[in-house]
């Protein structure tokens, strides 16, 4: 299998980035999912539509439709063109919001009713309460299932390739075109796919433990 | 000094009038004791009275100022109301040290310093200073409702309102916990407490006040109320109250 | 503004997306429920399982349809067929995935149950099949809505494969009527229309089964 080391340039350049389009969209994702979580929880009526229909097209529909749809579809409606990163991101970070978005309507939901009575009698205001009370219990409680939202993001970015961005998967095609190597070749980027999360996993299982407060775990609060 | 008091309080959830028409009031040093059979009100009528909602009808008046008739700012009030809830209600995320500290820290603006002080002081008060670095979950319901009474009291509140601290408490539990506000009372705080613990309204009350139906029923010292009510509906809460039949 | 052709073409991909769900959301099925109770029972069999969950759990489904498609489709015949090898792909991690479900499921059955039919005189493998499986069933159908249409929209990597399912159908139309706009939007809505329902409905039945027999 040493072949594929000539190609490791190669291989290290398509790792990157899929590492830094997962973080990207793992990134917008938070602010979008903290912001509708917030909005579905406490905003008005018109606003909660937009957000559940922003979140049922993201969860509904696949992520490579829509990479197509970004890439493709908006630059025709609107007439502002951008290349495939930027519409790889922007996708990425939209389908992640909208994931995401459950996870911590969840977690704020968990933080109960009474703590937010409790803080307001002690005169707190309630941007006040979030910052104090609210989000440091729910971002606690969201890291279990955000973990996965990790994982499956991270593997999906191989859907980037139908946009011809030049992640790990799609470099594994070309090498694979190449050396007439198939199987060497997706066995080796499989096992880089692997080592990756699994080691990832490790690092947000170290995280979860070191912030984690006793009593306050999504199984005893949900 | 009149601390608390309102006039023509009335509220109404839906169809259900649920407060028709209070007017009490409440001194400084006092300590005064609600009861009354479930349903009565009294759980809204502390609600309304610590600002943590708004009544249908009536006035709230906070050191004789209408509380919703002036333009004052409500949170600056409710610091200076202590809560007391049924379930402590602590913040899980936080120590019983960071518990109190946090209302001192973010509404009185004080220093961490100065926080930390009058928290530990606090904490001491209520006999949990050794416990200040655990987590809610990691204390017992009597400890925890005790932290949640050092996180009102520690804001120097001008009167701690009490909704049934010991009802989900056992006996022994609640003995610690009505120790605690005993000690309170002697203390001087202005007390206003739903609760059912006759020996506690005994010892320490100037007055009980009995609700039905949302109306205040009668009120009067202990001593009278316990002996000698004057209406029918207090004579026969009472007896059952008091172990009768 | 919308051709009814355009419509027509595009449905023509609903079967076989449907068919690449179904496929192997049954691959995955019959899979999971054995490897759940055999993690279950046999601790020995359970590294071999967890190495099988695990590998499929980090690594793409893409690249394995990848590796299955041009890394074994030369040694393996009936791998030659992308179909097939999108099925068997998705089947596979599917099966991984409901494993993983079933297996919560068992766990959150009380623990009592097993005593109660072990004391009835049942066999291990009978107070299974009879008491633990039926109630973790209920318990799990929930999430095995969320796996289904996970598959529905899975199914699309197939498109990579050259599949002509629904995606397919759509990048063809868009590349024939040159608009870049309908073929894939109305592909979006046509997923939503397929994934949105099934999930919806077992998440119900779920709950109200739940109700029904006092399961949490
Ligand atoms: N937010 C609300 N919305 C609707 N109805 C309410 C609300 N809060 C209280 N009620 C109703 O008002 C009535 C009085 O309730 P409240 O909790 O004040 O009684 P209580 O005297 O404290 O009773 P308990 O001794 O059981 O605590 C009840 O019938 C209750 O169902
Ligand atoms: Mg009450």
């Amino acid at each position: 299998m040493y072949f594929i080391l000539e190609y490791s340039q190669f291989i290290i350049e398509g790792f990157y980035v899929t590492v830094t389009m997962t973080l990207v969209g793992l990134a917008g994702g938070v602010v979008l999912g903290v912001l509708s979580a917030l909005g579905d929880v406490y905003g008005g009526k018109l606003l909660k539509i937009i957000i559940n229909s922003y979140v049922e097209f993201f969860r509904g529909s696949p992520l490579i439709v829509q990479l197509l749809i970004f890439y493709y579809s908006i630059p025709a409606i609107t007439g502002v063109k951008w290349d495939a990163l930027t519409a790889g991101s922007l996708t990425l970070m939209l389908n992640s919001g909208a994931y995401q978005k459950g996870y911590f309507k969840g977690a704020i939901e968990a933080v109960f009713k009474d703590q937010l009575i409790a803080a307001k009698s002690l005169g707190m205001t309630f941007p006040q309460t979030l910052r104090h009370v609210v989000l440091p219990q729910a971002l606690r409680i969201v890291i279990p299932p955000w973990t996965n939202e990790y994982v499956s993001l991270g593997l999906s970015t191989s859907a980037l390739i139908v946009i011809g961005i030049r992640e790990l998967t799609n470099v594994a095609v070309s090498i694979s075109a190449q050396t007439f190597r198939p199987l060497e070749v997706y066995l080796f980027i499989g096992l880089i796919y692997f080592v990756w999360i699994t080691l990832s996993l490790k690092v947000l299982d170290w995280v979860y433990n070191k912030v984690k407060i006793p009593g306050l775990a999504v199984s005893e609060v949900m | 000094m009149e601390v608390l008091a309102c006039k023509g309080l009335r509220k109404v959830y839906g169809d259900l009038e649920v407060l028709k028409g209070i007017d009490f009031s409440i001194n400084k040093g006092e300590t005064k004791v609600i009861i009354g059979p479930s349903g009565s009100g009294k759980s809204t009528f502390l609600r309304i009275m610590g600002l943590l909602e708004p009544p249908t009808e009536g006035k709230v008046f906070f050191e004789g100022k209408d509380v919703y008739g002036e333009n004052l700012n409500l949170n600056m009030i409710r610091a200076k109301i202590g809560f007391v809830f049924q379930d402590p209600s602590l913040f899980r995320h936080l120590t019983a040290l960071e518990n109190v500290k946090l209302g001192l820290k973010v509404v009185l603006k004080m220093s961490d310093e100065e926080a930390t002080k009058k928290a530990m002081e606090t904490l001491k008060l209520v006999r949990m200073d050794e416990w200040a670095d655990y987590y809610p979950a990691q204390l017992s319901g009597g400890q925890q409702q005790r932290v949640g009474i050092a996180r009102a009291l520690a804001m120097d509140p001008d009167i701690i309102l009490f909704d049934e601290p010991t009802a989900s408490l056992d006996i022994e539990l609640t003995w610690e916990v009505i120790d605690v506000m005993k000690d309170l009372a002697r203390r001087g705080i202005t007390m206003l407490v739903v609760t059912h613990e006759i020996g506690f309204a005994k010892e320490v009350a100037d007055e009980i006040v009995l609700m039905d139906s949302g109306r205040i029923v009668e009120s009067g010292p202990p001593e009278q109320m316990l002996k000698s009510p004057k209406t029918e509906r207090a004579r026969e809460f009472l007896g059952r109250l008091l172990g009768g039949v | 503004m919308i051709d009814p052709n355009d419509l027509l073409f595009l449905l023509q991909g609903v079967p076989a997306t449907l068919a690449i769900s179904f496929l192997s959301f049954g691959i995955g099925f019959a899979l999971g429920i054995p490897i759940a109770v055999a993690r279950q029972m046999s601790p020995s069999l359970s590294y071999l399982m967890e190495a099988y969950e695990k590998a499929f759990r980090g690594i793409p489904v893409l690249v394995f349809m990848l590796l299955f498609y041009f890394g074994l489709g030369g040694f393996v015949p009936f791998l030659k067929d992308p179909f097939t090898c999108a099925v068997v792909a998705l089947g596979l991690r599917s099966g991984a995935f409901q494993s993983q479900i079933f297996r919560g499921a068992i766990n959150s059955v009380d623990k009592q149950q097993m005593m109660a039919a072990l004391s009835l005189g049942m066999t291990k493998t009978e107070a299974f099949r009879y008491v633990i499986l039926p109630q973790a069933f209920i318990v799990a159908l929930p999430g095995l809505g969320s796996e289904i249409s996970l598959l529905i929209k899975d199914s699309s990597y197939a498109f990579i494969l050259g599949v002509l399912e629904l995606t397919k159908h759509a990048d063809i139309l868009r590349k024939a009527s040159r608009s870049f706009v309908f073929p894939y939007l109305m592909a979006a809505v046509l997923y939503i229309l397929m994934t949105f329902p099934i999930a919806n409905y077992l998440d119900k039945w779920g709950s109200r089964l739940k109700t029904k027999y006092g399961l949490r």
